[in-house]
């Protein structure tokens, strides 16, 4: 992982011997396991069917600083049949893009390279079978819908994982798919040779499309007869995003290891929330992504190892499990938050009206 | 959406409502983004543009560097999200690497460069949302950004597109007029009624320019007294909370002077 500022020798090993230390002393006086202020906005890109706008770290009252993204969901429709990319039931891609802003001392191809990292992370986790919504799917076989997820880094003051993914959560739990109907053509039914009833004779439906000498009675297919949609109201944002419970968190633990002199088997210490230059001093950190569905159990949706070190079996264990712990926090607070800016946004009071 | 929208109808509204030489609403925000030096947020109407300048700092790229000047270094992004289709555009994109050209060429003879050789300066522009004037949004925010990162500029530079609908002129205008008919975007300094850009994509009839060029310089020094105001109000606000003035809004911030 590229480092985006350089720092000295000395300034790590004052950091890895602030976080070792007992207290542990960190430079803005947070705990081990404490985050910087989070800010969340959601619906900030109107021309997107569900977006957000989180920040970690930034100064109150219009101040700069922190880590930044904007993230936002896009539909769009894709054929099935072959001709396009599209899968039956849809699907979705995740990019990433990191604005120049954000990294200042980074050159354009590092910054691609970047971009790419983070992008596929986001997409193998999120495009997963097991976070599927199911309402992408149109018209089965015919048409589908394609999320594009699309997040920028707008600044990056360390942590940009934690940010991108529940940015993601945020903008996906936004998103609105527009209600579609299915429609058919019919051809216009006077075909020519039509049967003249004589009287008496019983008077025979006509199946749309087909006519009754040819349908038997047999036939028990139901055979989708849709070729296209159209949306009922133009002005309808559409019915939640189905799954919005599952999508996930992620937490990145940052490990610093023991000082090497200590005889004792001093446990690796994990930290949260990494400013810059901590991120710089311990560059070995492991990534979990979970994801806590109501009513089931939680689940381990990705986890990676960055930087260069090693970390044991036994510790990985042990981390995993303390992990949740700090995911589970972060969720619920996130779902709150989340809540409560639906509630200012009259979520409600837009069901309401689109069902009405 | 069965009716053909008009450009300019009988009573002398536009589609969104306007007057024919009317503006969209301009909301400029001056807050600091992130660790730019100086920064600025600017709509125009439904365009949001954010612009993030460096410097002036050490270059990067020694190559180009120059003795006696500043390099000025101008890169744009579009988000995939900023069009009503979205579409990603690719950081060498040909639209986006002419926009960048056309933005540093704007700001070349504007800028004092000659104050900081051997150095560089960076503007980053990121279009957040697009809804016609694009090019326009980029040089008034790129303008606030400089002024408010503290690097000398000669004068403001304010841009507006103009455009003509058969005999009508207008300014300011959306996608949906930029898509129907032909249209100009000129940037001027207010105080020297100098211009430092004019570009046309379409084709405009030569008896019509005249008019739509001196009316679009005109509306450029409207823009004018919408930046410099937003740039007063934010630098009174700054010299008042660092104490250094006579108080200007009564004595809250008597507590803040007792150090």
């Amino acid at each position: 992982m590229s480092s985006s500022i350089s720092t000295s020798k000395a300034e790590i090993s004052y950091i890895q011997a602030g976080l070792l230390s007992d207290p542990p002393l960190r430079a803005d006086g947070r705990g081990l396991h404490d985050f910087r202020a989070i800010n969340l906005e959601t619906g900030v890109a109107p021309l997107a069917n569900g977006s957000a706008h989180l920040s970690i770290g930034k100064n109150p009252h219009g101040g700069g600083g922190g880590t930044e993204i904007l993230a936002a969901a896009k539909l769009e429709v894709e054929d099935v049949d072959g001709r396009g990319e599209g899968v039956n039931g849809g699907r979705i891609v995740c990019a990433v893009s990191c604005s120049p802003s954000a990294y200042p001392h980074l050159s354009s191809s590092a910054l691609d390279d970047l971009q790419q990292d983070m992008s596929t992370l986001l997409h193998q986790t999120l495009s997963h079978p097991s976070l599927h919504p199911p309402n992408l799917s149109i018209i089965p076989n015919k048409k589908s819908w394609l999320l594009n997820l699309d997040c920028v880094v707008l600044a990056d003051a360390g942590n940009t994982y934690d940010a991108l993914f529940m940015a993601a959560r945020a903008a996906l739990w936004d998103c609105k798919v527009p209600r579609t109907r299915a429609v058919e053509y019919k051809a216009p039914s006077n075909a020519p040779g039509a049967k003249v009833l004589e009287s008496g004779e019983m008077d025979v439906d006509e199946t749309a499309g087909d006519s009754a000498a040819n349908q038997s009675g047999f036939d028990t297919r139901s055979i989708a007869r849709a070729v296209d949609f159209e949306l009922p109201d133009y002005w309808d944002e559409g019915e939640v995003l189905g799954g919005r419970d599952r999508w996930p968190v992620c937490v990145t633990m940052n490990a610093v290891a023991p000082a090497p002199a200590s005889t004792s088997k001093t446990p690796w210490v994990h930290y949260l929330d990494a400013i810059l230059q901590e991120e710089a001093a311990t560059p070995l950190r492991l990534l979990l992504v979970f994801s806590f569905p109501p009513n089931s159990i939680p689940n381990l949706q990705a986890m990676r190892v960055l930087g260069s070190g090693e970390l044991e079996t036994a510790q990985i264990r042990d981390s995993v499990s303390s992990g949740e712990k700090f995911a589970q926090k972060m969720w619920d607070a996130l779902n709150a938050k989340l809540k409560e800016e639906d509630l200012r946004r009259g979520q409600k009071a837009r069901d309401r009206f689109a069902r009405r | 959406m069965g009716s053909r929208v008009e450009i300019l109808n009988d009573g002398g509204f536009r589609s969104d409502g306007r007057r024919q030489y009317e503006l969209r609403d301009i909301t400029i925000d001056l807050s600091p983004q992130g660790v730019a030096d100086g920064s600025a947020i600017l709509t125009h109407g439904l365009t949001q543009v954010l612009v993030s300048v460096f410097g002036p700092r050490e270059a990067k790229m020694r190559s180009q560097t120059m003795h006696d000047r500043a390099n000025i270094n101008v890169e744009v992004a579009m988000a995939a999200f900023s069009t009503g289709e979205r579409r990603k555009r690719s950081r060498g994109d040909k639209r986006i690497l002419e926009m960048a050209a056309t933005i540093k060429s704007t700001f070349e003879p504007v800028v004092q460069t000659s104050l900081y050789p051997r150095s560089q300066i960076d503007i980053f522009v990121q279009v957040l949302q697009q809804d016609g004037g694009l090019l326009q949004a980029c040089i008034n925010a790129t303008t606030l950004a400089l002024a408010n990162a503290g690097i000398p500029l000669l004068d403001f530079v304010c841009a507006v597109t103009g455009g003509v609908h058969s005999t009508s002129p207008m300014l300011d205008l959306t996608l949906l007029e930029e898509n129907d008919i032909p249209h100009v975007t000129v940037a001027v300094m207010p105080k020297t009624d100098k211009v430092t850009l004019v570009t046309m994509e379409t084709r405009l009839h030569v008896e019509r320019f005249e008019e739509i060029f001196r009316l679009a310089g005109q509306a450029g020094k409207v823009i004018h007294g919408e930046i410099k105001r937003a740039i007063r109000e934010r630098t009174e606000r700054l010299v008042t909370s660092m104490g250094s003035s006579t108080r200007v809004h009564g004595g809250e911030d008597d507590a803040m002077n007792e150090y």
